[in-house]
């Protein structure tokens, strides 16, 4: 293998060496594990999952919007905040580009380029008002989703536009050969985050700030440039996943977004992400966006109800969070505490 | 009472006298009232301020329970479901089965009791962050109120029901507004005056500190989201017997889990735990009401409204962390 003198290979060069043959920790293996015997299991078990390959991938476009908001949530929670109003930001971001299409007469595409910085300047504002009027990323968030979803419903008005073009509709349901446009945009987005958040500066310091923010501020890391590009990055995803969701109806509703927000927190922290910032990687949350979707897709298929899939996610997000937590008793920020409190007898779990 | 030295209590509640956000939002909410009174005067009817206080009961009840377990510094959200889940039980139990009202207070508290009982094991026991702990029971209990509903809805309540929801003692104080005083009067005991209570506030401000000093912490977590979740039940009830209505989305569908956080923040609670004004939580919900049925006096259209409660919330928060810095 390589050609290091056995001296030389201390703990730090065998594991880059493990590193580059598997870069996936132990949780994403689970996951990736998890997946495909979920995948197998409901392609044996559900008559109608597996229509042939073409059909099957085709499934995913009706996951495939989460995954986006995911990419762009889990930036935000690495720095430990969190984004809630990523459901107003879709909404509202399909409505601007819709009613420019339909209203103003601009081009779809065009439209399309403008709802996707509307929601870049919805997270802005966001990143804001998060960094310089000192509040916890939680009201902050929660109070602008309220204010954005209200000016959503005011620009759609009662009869939403819809009826895209068709070339336009192709983003959320077309297919280039047998391979959907979603998967390829989602493709090329989870590799680009992927480099973003492992390779680059920015990734460093958004992990870093999350894992300790001081820490972060004293080694000369701009926290509040950080922090606002973060919300930056998170608002554009979802207005990303607005408009995909706006091609594959063919149609805008203010609240096409409402669903997205609970599912992906579900799914980026199911991906390993810690809520607390600091821990998680990118191929995490890419599988947990396939693992839940292809379990929602293949209940929905075997006649199960919308509600008992939702309840089934719930269960899954407890149990996988327990189960990381009593075996890893690592990386939910409570872990000193926990270990405080398991040294000293008490009984971690009953 | 008074707070040890070695538990950093930065403010006691219940001390809503020397509270100024308690007297601010009274003075913003008289304010409104007749500043909107002075435009359109039958907003200051007595029709009107009754209907205002009894809009903010289920809301307050809500938001009185979420503003215990926010001082532990934890957070709630499937308040929604629990509410739902207890109105709808209730509700279907009074209608097909004749449940007596007596006994839907017992079937709310056990419903309230469990649920929430869950929730604080989940966060004690299992370290699950609370956040995503509720996260995960919010669609749990979402669940169970679909299979137990099965399609079917809440329509009409009996006569006691409606009573208790609209009814009045002596023709002028509403039952629910005296059902909302009993329960602020021993929330506000409990969080100011008992063992209970000072164990919360101490979680809130420092819990590994708590720990070290004897306090039971999971023990008291777990009260918290147990009476959060009693409290919630209770809102369901109320709200049931309020309306004569339930189904599958009701709670969840108009994010009463996010109305309640946002109406324990703009009452004074600190996200960041160790802090429970619960006088000012009631008054942030009948402020929110009385906001919001001025909005409806002065036309302006009700797309709005979510707009006007995300505003509130930050001029409230941004207030708060000006004074406090």
């Amino acid at each position: 293998m390589n050609d290091v003198a056995p001296a030389l290979r201390n703990e730090v060069t065998a594991r880059r060496g493990r590193t580059r043959r598997l870069p996936l920790g132990n949780w994403e293996r689970a996951l990736l594990a998890l997946l495909l015997l979920l995948t197998a299991g409901l392609i044996a078990g559900v008559p109608g999952f597996y229509p042939g390959f073409a059909g099957f991938l085709a499934l995913t476009e009706n996951f495939l919007p989460f995954g986006f908001v995911a990419l762009g949530l889990t930036t935000v929670i690495l720095t430990g905040g969190i984004d809630l109003s990523v459901g107003a930001i879709a909404g509202l971001a399909a409505i601007v580009m819709a009613s420019l299409w339909s209203g103003l007469h601009v081009s779809i595409w065009l439209s399309a380029l403008i709802g996707l910085l509307a929601g870049g300047l919805l997270g802005l504002v966001n990143g804001l008002i998060i960094t310089r009027l000192r509040t916890e990323p939680l009201i902050a968030t929660l109070a602008t989703s309220f204010i954005y979803g209200s000016v959503g419903v005011a620009i759609a008005g009662d009869n939403p536009p819809s009826g895209f073009p068709d070339a336009f509709n192709r983003v959320g349901t077309g297919a280039i050969g047998w391979l959907p446009v979603q998967i390829v945009l989602f493709a090329i987005l989870a590799v680009l985050f992927s480099l973003l958040i492992g390779r680059s500066t920015f990734g460093r310091r958004v992990v870093m700030i999350g894992y300790n923010t001081d820490a972060a501020r004293y080694s000369g890391v701009r926290v509040r440039q950080v922090l606002t590009l973060s919300y930056v990055i998170s608002g554009t995803m979802a207005a990303l996943a607005g408009i995909v969701l706006a091609a594959y109806y063919s149609a805008v509703r203010p609240d096409m977004g409402d669903l997205l927000l609970l599912s992906t927190i579900t799914t980026v922290v199911l991906g390993g992400v810690s809520i607390f910032g600091g821990e998680g990687s990118i191929v995490g949350v890419v599988i947990a966006v396939l693992l839940l979707g292809m379990l929602r897709q293949g209940m929905l298929i075997a006649g199960f109800s919308d509600m008992v899939t939702t309840m089934l996610t719930g269960a899954i997000l407890l149990g996988a969070i327990a189960v990381k937590n009593l075996f890893a008793g690592r990386g939910t920020g409570l872990s000193t505490l926990l270990g405080r409190f398991r040294r000293s007898g008490t009984a971690p779990a009953e | 009472m008074s707070a040890t030295a070695a538990i950093p209590v930065r403010e006691r509640a219940g001390a809503a006298r020397r509270d100024p956000r308690a007297l601010v939002l009274i003075g913003v909410t008289v304010a409104t009232i007749l500043l909107v009174g002075l435009v359109d005067h039958g907003f200051m009817s007595l029709q009107n301020l009754r209907f205002m206080v009894l809009n903010c009961v289920v809301l307050s009840l809500l938001a009185l329970g979420q503003t215990l377990v926010i001082a532990t510094r934890g957070i709630d959200l499937s308040v929604a479901p629990v509410l739902g889940l207890s109105a709808m039980v209730t509700g279907l139990m009074a209608q097909t089965g004749g449940l007596p009202l007596l006994g839907a207070f017992g079937l709310a508290l056990a419903i309230g009791v469990i649920l929430g009982t869950l929730n604080g094991l989940l966060v004690a026991k299992l370290a699950i962050p609370p956040i995503i702990t509720t996260l995960g029971t919010y669609s749990l209990y979402s669940g169970l109120i679909f299979l137990y509903s099965d399609g079917t809805q809440v329509t009409s309540v009996p006569a006691a029901y409606a009573a208790l929801g609209n009814g009045t003692v002596l023709g002028i104080v509403p039952i629910p507004v005296l059902v909302l005083g009993a329960v602020l009067a021993a929330i506000w005991f409990v969080i100011g005056h008992s063992r209970f209570g000072r164990a919360i506030l101490a979680i809130g401000n420092n819990q590994a500190a708590s720990y070290n000093a004897g306090i039971p912490v999971t023990a008291t977590q777990v009260g918290a989201y147990a009476v959060c979740g009693v409290l919630a039940a209770l809102a369901g009830l109320m709200f049931v017997s309020y309306t004569g209505s339930a189904t599958v989305t009701t709670g969840t569908g108009d994010h009463m889990e996010l109305q309640s956080i946002a109406v324990a923040l703009i009452g004074g609670t600190a996200i960041s735990g160790g802090r429970g004004p619960v006088i000012g939580s009631v008054l942030g919900a009948l402020f929110l009401s009385v906001v919001l049925t001025a909005l409806v006096f002065v036309h302006v259209p009700p797309i709005w409204y979510s707009a006007g409660e995300g505003l509130m919330i930050l001029i409230a928060v941004t207030a708060g962390s000006r004074r406090t810095a």
